[in-house]
């Protein structure tokens, strides 16, 4: 675990609380081309606007998941310092939801059990679930982790369906509190503006405090 | 308002040139923010005094007054203030006695005819204006504007101030001193219009009115804008008084008010849009300036040049807000600092939307909660910095608490803090008093006993308020750190606080669960009686976590703590004064502290102690270097060739040159290790665990080969062995290590 404890200094020694978020991409055949282009641009912006957000700079932490024939992981938590910007994501294959979101959910608790073995104090985790399909694997075991979770609070998730063929019957599932949203054409730039201001607020507020999150702010990039 | 003064060394008037003089009122002082600044000023100056022979001078109209004040009868006055002003005078003449016979005051020097020493001092600053530069110390605003218009009209260096806690001169900008003459000149005119003037009132309004006239002409001065709440004679006492005479505390006993609601209004007024004020005698209008910032509750506007007004937001404008708000403008209770409301705003329908207050300066305390932002803000400041930030801040919840005001939602966006060391607490409309309840809080900073109730339905105990001051206190001092963190927790702050687990160690208790980093290195520098404190307040078996300490014995306290990082002998470990110590306090005064060899930083090292050979071991390396290393001495150290220079060759993956005997497969130390490590950001597609090296990636990669997926791809099995829950490094037993490396050091 070498690697890991590169890390190990600004994760102690900086006592912001940390949000971790996961992203969770399909990467499926059928996202090549603008749409798998646009994802990654957004990403790319999403952590610039973390960057530069004072708050948000301390207390994010991201990882980014992807899910075609199979799940893998793009990079694991980082502080946006220590964050390359994503230069690509190959699309291709089938779309291994079930398996992505069950790698997310393990990242997720892996990164909250080294928190929890610092001493770093944490907000709950967020999940950002973004698919243009429907699953070719069976989620079952997925959606009830993630049901149980959000359920518990320990857990805010954001399903989004890209382009029209996205299944939401299947998102749905993945969302026990609100209805999953459908992006707007390709705005993904908008999402993850929308994204990074949501986490900046959660870091300007203590763990603890409830949170409102600013759902007008979506109509700009989403249909409800 | 941190521009309004400026700070000079007195010293420099004990020149052979220059004359140092104090007025009475320097000795009567009530202020204990500026407690210990002639000490300070004696013990910095009798050198040059000496030297010089050229005594600090104290009147004999001064030596008269202070005399009339002491043979006062303290058992005939009823006000506490009269029977410590009584107690002040004799312990300043005792001193000036003293100070006299050894020479470093001169009090033979005066003329009596003049009933007031203002005058007297006046006078002697004309007549040798052009012989010596001088200083007279005082509080004294009229005779301040006096000789500040003297010394421009003379073109001579005449200065007046009075002096900080640390025996700095503090001197005010022109248009402070004349907005503080404005104020009493306000407070006496008000007085007399309303009947109730004495001989004082009229003859400092005779003598002020065309003075500050002058004075606003010698220096071009303007008005302020805005002749606002903050201007109005109850709510303007000088500065540096802790509040006016008029203050009253609010009730200590009310009880709860009937739920808050919300009031009618026509509109909100914006930017540049005309309101009108309405301070506890005055009323008028203003133009809201450029829009500062917006918060949880609305949006605050520049009003003229030192106010500010806050417009709630449309949920916010309620029947409890502006109760409270009347009843803070007419409070009368003023601090440099309290951003507390001085008039009530409403828009040009006549609704209550919002009120004027104080400006506050500087940055949010969450600034100096994060070494990064702190270091980047504050690059000089240490830890006795730190802790003139508690005592600030305990200063004004003092004053507060003395009044029965509890702020209630103490956080760190509601304290800002400036280069100065100046706390000032803004959210005034949301404090708890006279049964209207401080409807917001948070988590962090609420007690175990008022968690799970609702803010606005509860009235908080003064324990509650308490919670919260001691929780803040240990985040300044600490940079930071929340006091119930420690390691396997869930991040549940609720329930970290109700568990009142205090992980940081403490005497005797093997806590194990402190937080990992410097934390526990910060903790053990910090004063024992403050650590005292913080270990009782929070611990669930300490002694003040049911009666926790009030501000008052904070106060002394963090008082204390300053007096222990300036004394040298008691403080004998130089790395207290960090603001992030990286190493454990040393043992005792005769531990060796060196600095470290490798990175250079100061004290870096000190020696540990070791029971079995009694002595000091000192380790080579500081913690910080040591932890940099990927690999322990122990575990095989790279070993350079002495002798020729050896042949040297790039490692293949960071190109660097190495002497080839330290190369690996053309791989330096470093890169071998990482070239061996399991790349965790590659999970096997069946486990989910990190399977693949490094180096076998690049084997795939230099051939343009896709890069396996799982164990199986690589003819491996998945492990079935549980994964450790805690990713971080194993690190081997401290005195385990060290015996590992005294005998590295002794070559066995």
């Amino acid at each position: 675990m070498a690697t890991l404890s590169i890390g190990a200094d600004d994760l102690v020694d900086n006592p912001t609380p940390r949000v971790p978020v996961s992203l969770c991409l399909d990467t499926s055949g059928s996202m090549g081309g603008s749409p798998i282009e646009e994802l990654v641009r957004g990403v790319n912006l999403f952590y610039d606007a973390i960057d530069e957000d004072d708050d948000a700079h301390d207390s994010a932490e991201i990882n980014i998941v992807e899910f075609n024939s199979s799940a893998g992981l793009v990079h694991d938590f980082a502080s946006i310092e220590r964050l390359q910007r994503i230069s690509s994501l190959t699309a291709n294959g089938a779309t291994a939801m079930g398996a992505g979101v069950n790698l997310a959910l393990d990242t997720l608790d892996r990164r909250k059990a080294t928190y929890s073995g610092s001493g770093v104090l944490y907000y709950q985790p967020w999940l950002v679930l973004m698919t243009d399909g429907a699953p070719t694997d069976n989620i079952d075991l997925a959606v009830q982790r993630v049901v149980d979770l959000v359920e518990a609070k320990k857990l805010t998730v954001f399903p989004i369906g890209i382009g029209s063929r996205a299944d939401m019957n299947t998102l749905a599932r993945f969302s026990p509190n609100r209805p999953p949203l459908r992006l707007d054409g390709l705005k993904f730039k908008e999402f993850f503006e929308w994204l990074s201001k949501s986490v900046a607020r959660v870091s300007r507020s203590t763990p603890g405090d409830t949170v409102k999150l600013d759902l007008e702010g979506l109509a700009g990039w989403a249909e409800l | 308002m941190s521009l309004d003064v400026q700070l000079l060394d007195p010293v420099e008037f004990l020149q052979p040139n220059r004359r140092l003089l104090i007025d009475t009122n320097i000795f009567m002082d009530p202020d204990s923010r500026r407690a210990g600044g002639l000490k300070r000023l004696f013990e910095r100056g009798q050198g040059v005094i000496l030297t010089n022979s050229n005594p600090i001078v104290v009147p004999t109209k001064v030596i008269g007054e202070l005399t009339k004040q002491s043979r006062r009868d303290p058992s005939r006055e009823a006000e506490e203030r009269t029977k410590v002003a009584i107690q002040k005078a004799g312990t300043a003449l005792t001193f000036l006695e003293d100070a006299s016979k050894v020479g470093l005051v001169r009090k033979d020097l005066g003329d009596d005819s003049n009933p007031y020493a203002d005058d007297l001092f006046l006078r002697i600053f004309e007549r040798f204006a052009s012989t010596y530069e001088m200083c007279l110390l005082t509080r004294d605003i009229t005779i301040k504007l006096r000789i500040r218009l003297l010394a421009h009209r003379l073109d001579k260096r005449l200065l007046t101030g009075v002096l900080t806690k640390d025996g700095d001169l503090e001197i005010e900008s022109d248009q402070s001193l004349f907005d503080r003459g404005l104020r009493k000149y306000t407070l006496h005119a008000s007085n007399v219009a309303e009947g109730n003037g004495n001989f004082k009132d009229r003859s400092e309004v005779a003598s002020l009115e065309p003075l500050l006239e002058q004075f606003r002409q010698a220096f071009d001065l303007q008005d302020s804008e805005v002749n606002a709440g903050d201007r109005s004679p109850k709510t303007s006492a000088p500065r540096n008084s802790r509040r006016t005479p008029k203050a009253q505390p609010f009730s200590s006993t009310a009880t709860i008010k009937p739920r808050d609601a919300v009031l009618n209004f026509s509109s909100l007024p914006k930017e540049r849009d005309r309101v009108s004020w309405e301070s506890a005698t005055k009323s008028g209008t203003l133009l809201l300036g450029a829009l500062l910032g917006e918060g949880g509750e609305g949006s605050v506007y520049q009003g003229d040049r030192n106010t500010v007004v806050k417009i709630f937001d449309k949920e916010h404008v309620t029947r409890h807000r502006k109760e409270k708000v009347e009843l803070l403008v007419r409070s009368g209770i003023q601090a440099k600092g309290l951003c507390i409301p001085s008039a009530l705003v409403r828009n040009a329908a006549g609704d209550f939307v919002g009120y004027v207050m104080p400006k506050a300066t500087g940055r949010e305390a969450r600034t100096i909660f994060n070494i990064r932002k702190l270091e980047k803000d504050f690059p000089t400041w240490n830890k006795s910095d730190l802790v003139d930030i508690c005592i600030s801040f305990l200063e004004q919840v003092h004053l507060l608490h003395s009044m029965n005001i509890i702020l209630g939602d103490i956080n760190p966006k509601n304290l800002m803090i400036d280069a100065r060391k100046n706390v000032f607490i803004i959210d005034a409309d949301s404090w708890q008093l006279e049964g209207y309840p401080c409807p917001v809080g948070t988590p962090m900073y609420t007690s175990p006993a008022m968690l799970g109730k609702t803010y606005a339905d509860d009235l908080r105990t003064m324990e509650d308020e308490l919670f919260a001051v001691a929780t803040m206190l240990f985040q300044i001092v600490m940079t930071g750190q929340f006091p119930y963190m420690r390691t396997g927790t869930d991040g549940d702050m609720v329930q970290l606080i109700k568990e009142g687990n205090f992980a940081f160690q403490y005497e005797n208790r093997n806590n194990k669960d402190q937080p990992d980093g410097d934390w526990k290195f910060i903790w053990s520098h910090i004063h024992k009686p403050v650590k005292d404190l913080f270990w009782h307040t929070f611990h669930r078996e300490g002694k003040r976590y049911k009666k926790r300490p009030t501000a008052a014995e904070w106060l002394d306290a963090f008082k204390a703590y300053k007096a222990y990082l300036a004394n040298k002998r008691l403080n004998f470990d130089p790395m207290s004064n960090d603001v992030r110590p990286i190493r454990n306090k040393a043992f005792r005064p005769d531990t060796p502290i060196e600095d470290c060899a490798t990175c250079g930083r100061r004290h870096a090292i000190a020696g540990i102690w070791n029971d079995d050979d009694t002595q000091y071991f000192v380790p080579r390396q500081c913690n910080k270097c040591r932890d940099a290393q990927p690999f322990r001495p122990s575990a095989g150290r790279p070993t350079i060739a002495r002798g020729a220079t050896p042949a040297t060759a790039a490692c293949k993956d960071c190109g660097k040159r190495f002497p080839r005997a330290q190369l690996t497969y053309s791989r330096c130390p470093a890169c071998t290790t990482k070239a061996n490590s399991l790349d965790t950001n590659r999970l096997c597609v069946d486990c989910r665990q990190p399977f693949i090296t490094y180096d076998h990636i690049g084997w795939f990669q230099s051939r343009f080969l896709d890069v396996p997926k799982s164990h199986s791809a690589i003819k491996q099995t998945c492990s079935t062995a549980p994964r450790p829950t805690s990713t971080k490094p194993s690190t081997p037993p401290q005195v385990g290590f060290w015996t590992r490396f005294k005998k590295w050091l002794q070559g066995n």
